[in-house]
């Protein structure tokens, strides 16, 4: 569904990507792991269309990623993203950030936009919260927020960019607990991570990234417990250490 | 004290005169003001060259010159060049504009004070710039402007005293007309700068009023 050809991707003197090439098939979770810089986040924010890529092809579905295109809005409606910081709007409920996309960008009614928005939150255990200003929401809250207002879209596919790495620790269950609910209800997912025992429960593949490129990829269970490369056991060997 | 308030009544309905034009100036410099310095400000944030370019390049210009000579300019330079303008039509356009770049400064501050965040959650539902500018960034934005707003504006009140140099009839000019003719120095000024800051008060009540109403969330 989201295909990725010898992908490249610059900023200034920095190749971050060096040539990727990847698919995601429909239904699938798959999970992108690696150290930071690796250049997992570019990968992702490239796919949503919020950075331009110098050569190469993204395309989704049967459409190609171009973020000069007037194209890349439709595709932004179908593969939504969900950040590491949240990224809520602070100045509108948890109900308001979760219609805002399906009334001002698909003209879904306000009645019917709400009443599913409702739902979500519901979904996600929030549904006391739906009136409720961001700030007056935990990490945790948040997030599972921003999911809410990432599925409410009916998106093909999520990307989520590190999603948990900005919670306190004894937040993160409540919104892996929250992926784990959509990628078992079959939403296509792609998630750059640090969880190695989300990725090893619920990836179907992941995809090991080191230097920009795709080093390892494969079932979950076989890369993350018998990496066959050097460099993803050493990634391993320290995420398992700390 | 008595025969301050009788020399008073008989300059007020004189001074009033020309409270009305120095209230119409502001509000209508404020109105162009606004409006073109929020059109600045989008085309600087707009990050799109030629737009940028130019912003900075009137924002620049404009702050550069004091607003006497602008206003000279539009009411004494431009019908040579067959724009005629009414005094109070060329000090409410030099003011506007003159105030404009200001205006634009305060919005620039308040839309770059937003975090990049906000603009790639919007664009990841599939916002259009517009959209994410009315929904997203502008409300947002509105909370910090606020303040620096209400400052401006009580400015440009105080500022439109300037246009009588080009023969607009607001309140200082009127006091200075009463003055020379009657020499009651200190009554004619003490009731105008009275005056403005009777004006000024509503203005400042009003920017308190808004700050609170906004930043209520």
């Amino acid at each position: 569904m989201i295909r990725l050809e010898n992908l490249h991707k610059r900023f200034g003197a920095l190749e971050v990507l060096k040539g990727i090439d990847a698919r995601i098939e429909e239904g699938e979770v798959v999970c992108l792991i690696g150290a930071s810089g690796s250049g997992k986040s570019t990968l992702l924010r490239c796919i949503n269309g919020l950075e331009t890529y110098e050569a190469g092809r993204i395309t989704v579905g049967d459409r190609l990623v171009d973020r000069a295109s007037p194209q890349i809005r439709e595709i932004r409606t179908a593969v939504t993203m969900v950040f590491q910081r949240f990224n809520l709007f602070p100045h509108r409920t948890a109900l308001e950030n979760v219609v805002e996309g399906p009334i001002y960008v698909k003209g879904v009614p306000r009645a019917e936009a709400e009443e599913r928005g409702r739902a979500l939150l519901d979904r996600i255990g929030l549904a006391a919260k739906a009136d409720a200003f961001p700030g007056a929401l935990s990490g945790g809250q948040q997030q599972r927020v921003a999911i809410a207002r990432a599925l409410a879209m009916d998106p093909e596919a999520i990307l989520f960019d590190e999603p948990t790495s900005a919670l306190d620790p004894e937040l993160v269950g409540e919104v892996l607990s929250a992926m784990r609910d959509l990628a078992d209800s079959g939403m296509t997912m792609l998630v750059v991570t640090h969880e190695m025992s989300f990725a090893r429960e619920m990836g179907d593949r992941v995809l090991f990234m080191d230097g920009g490129l795709i080093v390892e990829e494969g079932p979950a269970r076989q890369v993350l417990t018998e990496p066959k490369h050097e460099r993803t056991q050493d990634f391993l060997r320290r995420v398992l250490e700390r | 004290m008595i025969e301050f308030l009788q020399s008073a009544r008989s300059y007020l309905p004189i001074l009033l005169d020309g409270v009305a034009i120095t209230v119409g100036l502001t509000v209508a410099a404020l109105v162009l003001s606004t409006a073109l310095g929020l059109l600045w400000a989008l085309m600087r944030y707009s990050g799109i060259g030629p737009l940028v370019l130019i912003s900075k390049g009137i924002v620049n210009g404009v702050r550069g010159i004091p607003i006497l000579v602008q206003l000279f300019y539009i009411y004494f330079v431009l019908p040579e060049f067959g724009i005629d303008l009414t005094a109070f039509q060329a000090g409410a356009i030099g003011l506007g504009i003159a105030y404009s770049c200001y205006m634009a400064e305060n919005f620039r501050a308040g839309l770059e004070a937003i975090d990049k965040g906000q603009i790639e959650a919007a664009q990841s539902i599939g916002m259009s710039w517009g959209l994410m500018m009315r929904r997203v960034i502008l409300p947002q934005a509105v909370r910090t402007v606020l303040p620096p707003y209400g400052n401006t504006m009580i400015m440009l009140l105080k500022d439109t005293s300037q246009a009588s140099v080009i023969t607009v009839a607001e309140l200082t000019m009127k006091g200075q007309q009463i003055a020379t003719s009657t020499f009651d120095n200190i009554t004619v000024y003490t009731l105008v700068a009275l005056l403005y800051l009777a004006l000024s008060v509503p203005l400042i009540v009003l920017a308190s009023f808004l700050e609170r109403r906004f930043a209520a969330r």
